[in-house]
């Protein structure tokens, strides 16, 4: 039997990050795919924020060299009404407080960069070979080797029996090899599927229609993303996978192509469809187990996509590194046991990618009680239309009747409005505020105090102590910030 | 403005080699709710006298997405993958 120190399952962005920081770490590894080529069974092209450059610099200097390479600066938000009319377009775009940060020339915010993964996988992967991993391409694992309740390999479709010291489990949502050492069976509603269908089109056309931007859909129906490449973009949807499930996936997609706005775009730009895919992605509140004896799991696997926007692919590169990096902490100590392993839950609840799943079930709340509800986005959408009303130009330039009977008419239809989500907003988006960290409450409050003129002179730390006995909450929020 | 519209199976390529059997069903855990039927994009699942049932072709005609899988609450439905190197190419994701 072949002897490995790590046997990693799967050559996706997780699985070959993984391989790649094992064999730097000097542990004999090996990564299994089993498509042809990694890339070949890729779940969805990707927009990569700018967390990326500080993360994964090796890997994003590569990426303007790759074909479906498109720059990313702000992502444009379209939302249609009941009657399919385009009604708001608006762009999110990060402020530019300090550009330099992490890559010289993105801002923070919704800035990155639109990649395929047939072009990013191969790229990870062949970065892990050079690292000295070996690639098995085209095979598939369809078990592990379980001794005393260990994990101490996996087989192979064909019988071959490849032992490791530690297996990270790479190997997609339906994880084989996660349900094979008993980790877990389906996810049991946390699971969204994910219909999407690659457009080609001309790029110079799209270069002026839509730019270094990804679009999204939002209507009264389920929302869509619009990621774009560069000479073509992907529209996809998402739904969890529950027993209320009404429609068939494609159809999903088809509702947004018979916006007119979007079959127009299409026109102009040359678009047709070329490529449907559909995917699994775990979309949960927080990641189950994510380690057993002799094995971990990493990305899509361990359940690790964004609560908040479903994004995976820089969840599973960092989940992976943090698994080699334990694996070889577990080895170089003798024991690989459950319990050594558990170590590896302990560094990623550590790592940012703990910190985005620490409010996991707050963000997945919101989506499950806004989006998913074609009703109630009917009138969250009215709301966001007289919102973005208030605005200066929008009311000044309202031309239905005399300019302040108009703008008398906007407050009363907000106030209309408002109550319908303020319960919305109590129960969803006002737990959030405890995310908020305490020494930004307290910069703010001390912020506050230099404008009120009758308070100036009270030192910071009285005048805090003075609103933490007002306010209970807001005194334990405090807690431990004095001084700083 | 013209129709545009698209068909799932035309846009899905396939490499060569036989995938070998990859779909089970347990009919006597199926309760025939139909929820399989209702996620898949290929349209693979029937029902047929209160059960669920799979196309014979579903070799070829299968997106490798594991709805069916994941959707079923009474795990009714195996699914494994093709064989190493065969089924389902995504060219264009």
């Amino acid at each position: 039997m072949e002897k490995w120190d790590v046997v990693v399952v799967g050559a996706g962005p997780g699985g070959s990050y993984a391989a790649k920081t094992a064999a730097e770490l000097g542990l004999k590894t090996v990564f299994l795919e089993r498509g042809k080529y990694p890339g070949e069974k890729n779940s969805s092209g990707a927009g990569l924020g700018t967390r990326w450059w500080r993360d994964f610099p090796e890997i994003m200097g590569e990426l303007p060299k790759l074909p479906s390479y498109r720059r990313i600066d702000m992502i444009v938000i379209k939302v249609v009404d009941e009657e399919n009319r385009l009604r708001l377009v608006q762009g999110t775009t990060g402020s530019d407080r300090d550009g330099s940060r992490w890559s010289g020339s993105l801002d923070k915010g919704m800035a990155g960069a639109s990649i395929y993964r047939a072009d990013l996988d191969p790229l990870i992967a062949d970065l892990a070979v050079a690292a000295g991993a070996e690639l098995r391409e085209a095979t598939l694992a369809t078990g592990v080797i379980m001794e005393g309740g260990v994990v101490r390999g996996v087989v192979t479709e064909k019988g071959e029996r490849l032992a490791a010291e530690v297996v990270i489990a790479a190997d997609g949502a339906m994880s084989t090899m996660a349900r094979s050492a008993g980790v877990r069976n389906r996810w049991g509603g946390g699971c969204t599927l994910v219909p999407q269908v690659d457009f080609a089109c001309d790029e110079e056309k799209l270069d002026a229609v839509v730019g270094n931007a990804e679009w999204c859909w939002f209507g009264p129906f389920n929302g869509a993303y619009q990621v774009n490449f560069r000479e073509s973009f992907h529209l996809g949807a998402g739904k969890w996978l529950r027993p209320d499930w009404d429609t068939r996936p494609q159809d999903m997609l088809k509702r947004v192509m018979e916006i007119p706005a979007f079959r127009k775009f299409c026109k102009v730009v040359e678009a047709r469809p070329r490529e449907y895919q559909a995917h699994l992605l775990p979309w949960l509140k927080k990641p189950p187990k994510t380690f057993a004896g002799g094995m971990m799991l990493v990305g899509d696997a361990g359940g690790f996509p964004c609560p908040l926007d479903g994004e995976g692919i820089w969840h599973a590169c960092m989940s992976g590194r943090i698994a080699a990096e334990t694996a070889a902490w577990a080895i170089s100590r003798g024991d690989v046991s459950e319990r050594a392993l558990a170590e590896y839950e302990r560094r990623w609840k550590a790592s940012p990618l703990g910190l985005e799943h620490s409010f996991g079930s707050e963000f997945v709340e919101i989506w499950d009680h806004s989006i998913f509800d074609p009703e109630l986005m009917k009138r969250l959408i009215q709301l966001i239309l007289e919102m973005s009303e208030i605005h200066p130009f929008s009311v000044l330039f309202d031309w239905s009747d005399d300019h302040v009977s108009c703008l008398n008419q906007h407050i009363e239809h907000l106030f209309d409005l408002l109550p319908e989500f303020s319960q919305f907003g109590k129960r969803y988006i006002k737990p959030l505020n405890a995310a908020i960290s305490p020494r930004v409450v307290r910069r703010a409050l001390l912020q506050a105090k230099v404008r009120m003129p009758a308070l100036r002179l009270l030192p910071d730390e009285a005048y805090l102590k003075a609103l933490s006995l007002l306010n209970k909450r807001l005194g334990e929020r405090l807690k431990g910030t004095a001084g700083r | 403005m013209e129709e545009m519209d698209f068909e799932v199976k035309e846009l899905v390529y396939r490499g060569e080699g036989d995938t070998g059997d990859f779909i089970s069903l347990d009919p006597e855990r199926c309760d025939g709710c139909g929820l399989c039927a209702k996620v898949c994009s290929a349209g693979l699942w029937s029902l047929k006298e209160g059960k669920a049932r799979l196309a014979p072709r579903y070799r070829e005609l299968c997106l490798e997405c594991a709805a069916c899988w994941e959707i079923c609450a009474r795990e009714a439905i195996d699914f494994s993958y093709p064989a190493g190197g065969t089924g389902v190419t995504i060219r264009y994701g």
